[in-house]
């Protein structure tokens, strides 16, 4: 009878974790997918496997890089399902055009398709910075590069995003 | 010694970094103070777009696992705890809408409901009152810790949270002592003409100090959140 409410209990307490980092992971998977369905797959399928093998969570601070190397395989078993030939950004940029520039925050959408069209190398380590809350050394374990490589992709993908934004970037360092 | 070049590309690949060569750089240099600036207004806008909007919840998840035939009881068990975590989901969509959203910007959402809060004066408010909404979190300042001109227990993301002007010598300051609130790392933000910093304390949340207007850089502003932090007893 304990057992039983302490597990009713811990799945009680993961549910509530799935709860609080969805929507994040959800953005995650879309700007790393660039796709919204394919990014909703993913993250449901995230949450699928994250419940099964919830036991081997075993501090829920480590959550978030749990959660993400679990979307990061997902995203890739994606791949093998479905075999992607080749990606014309413009058009996946229309594709999602009522998301990037949704009605309140049109100011956003320049910046969201400049995003879109930054390289997956630059992409992905920026928006574990950003978005997830990494630090250097947490999105090296996760993308399996040294501290320095990390910081010259945050470096190179902050530049020629400026760049692509026009932002003045008359006093930026040369790559 | 740091050069300008090493600062910016440092600076590029983290606008949060916090080294102390690189806040010696930038206290000594005029253009890289501005160049700080500049990128932290577009961290914010690039952290606002990041934080695309998610749908409320996603399809039920139960309807990929359960099969069509009558499903073992091995099938049956993993269905269920599927349709636990889509319920869950579902239920919990709007809730979550609302937690998307960045600390930051909740913050600076809280402001504009209270403007009064801002204003520049020496009175303090009543100890009694003060004490009040400390009390109601089980902290208490330091009696250095300047002129407290507005103090309120405020609701924020489904808690109350002390929320205070302290007065100094820039002007005034709000402080958000947030309890409930778990940072990995200091975060500066430059939104809305509010200028702040949202600092992690070490098992008790975090702190967000945040002043208004372009008088206060964002050195000043985490100066000040680091006298702030010494003056809150836990």
């Amino acid at each position: 009878m304990k057992d039983q409410v302490g597990g009713t209990q811990k799945r009680a307490r993961f549910q509530a974790l799935c709860q609080s980092l969805r929507p994040d992971l959800l953005r995650f998977a879309l700007w790393l997918s660039r796709d919204r369905a394919l990014a909703e797959d993913v993250v449901q399928e995230t949450l699928l496997r994250a419940w099964k093998s919830q036991d081997s969570l075993q501090d829920e601070a480590a959550a978030k890089p749990w959660f993400l190397t679990i979307i990061r395989r997902e995203y890739a078993r994606s791949f093998e399902r479905k075999r992607f030939v080749t990606v014309d950004v413009d058009e996946l940029v229309a594709r999602e055009e009522p998301m990037l520039a949704a009605a309140d925050q049109q100011d956003l959408g320049e910046l969201r398709a400049a995003l879109f069209k930054l390289p997956e190398e630059y992409r992905e380590p920026l928006v574990l910075q950003v978005l997830m809350g990494l630090s250097t050394a947490e999105i090296a374990r996760e993308l399996g590069l040294s501290n320095a490589a990390v910081l010259t992709r945050l470096f190179r993908a902050r530049r020629r995003l400026r760049a692509m934004c026009g932002v003045d970037t008359s006093m930026d360092p040369p790559e | 010694m740091m050069d300008c070049a090493g600062y910016r590309k440092t600076l590029l690949a983290d606008p949060h970094a916090a080294d102390p060569a690189l806040l010696l750089h930038r206290a000594g240099c005029h253009d890289c103070g501005l160049f700080t600036e500049q990128l932290l207004r577009f961290e914010s806008r690039l952290e606002r777009a990041l934080r695309v909007p998610v749908p409320p919840g996603l399809a039920p998840v139960s309807a990929q696992v359960v099969p069509l035939r009558r499903p073992s009881p091995r099938r049956k068990w993993w269905a269920m705890a599927a349709s636990v975590v889509a319920a869950g989901v579902v239920a919990g969509g709007l809730w979550l809408g609302a937690s998307g959203s960045s600390l930051a910007a909740d913050v600076v959402t809280h402001m504009g409901g209270e403007p009064q809060a801002w204003r520049r004066t020496d009175v303090p408010v009543p100890d009694a009152e003060l004490r009040g909404v400390l009390q109601d979190s089980h902290i208490s300042l330091a009696a250095d810790a300047g002129v407290v001109s507005y103090a309120n227990s405020c609701s924020f993301r489904g808690n109350q949270v002390p929320h205070l002007v302290i007065q100094t010598a820039s002007g005034p300051v709000t402080v958000m002592v947030l309890l409930h609130e778990h940072v990995a790392r200091s975060k500066r933000f430059d939104e809305q003409g509010y200028r702040g910093v949202i600092v992690p304390v070490a098992g008790h949340g975090s702190l967000a100090v945040l002043t208004r207007g372009a008088s206060v850089d964002s050195a000043a502003v985490e100066r000040i959140a680091r006298r702030v932090q010494e003056a809150i007893v836990y």
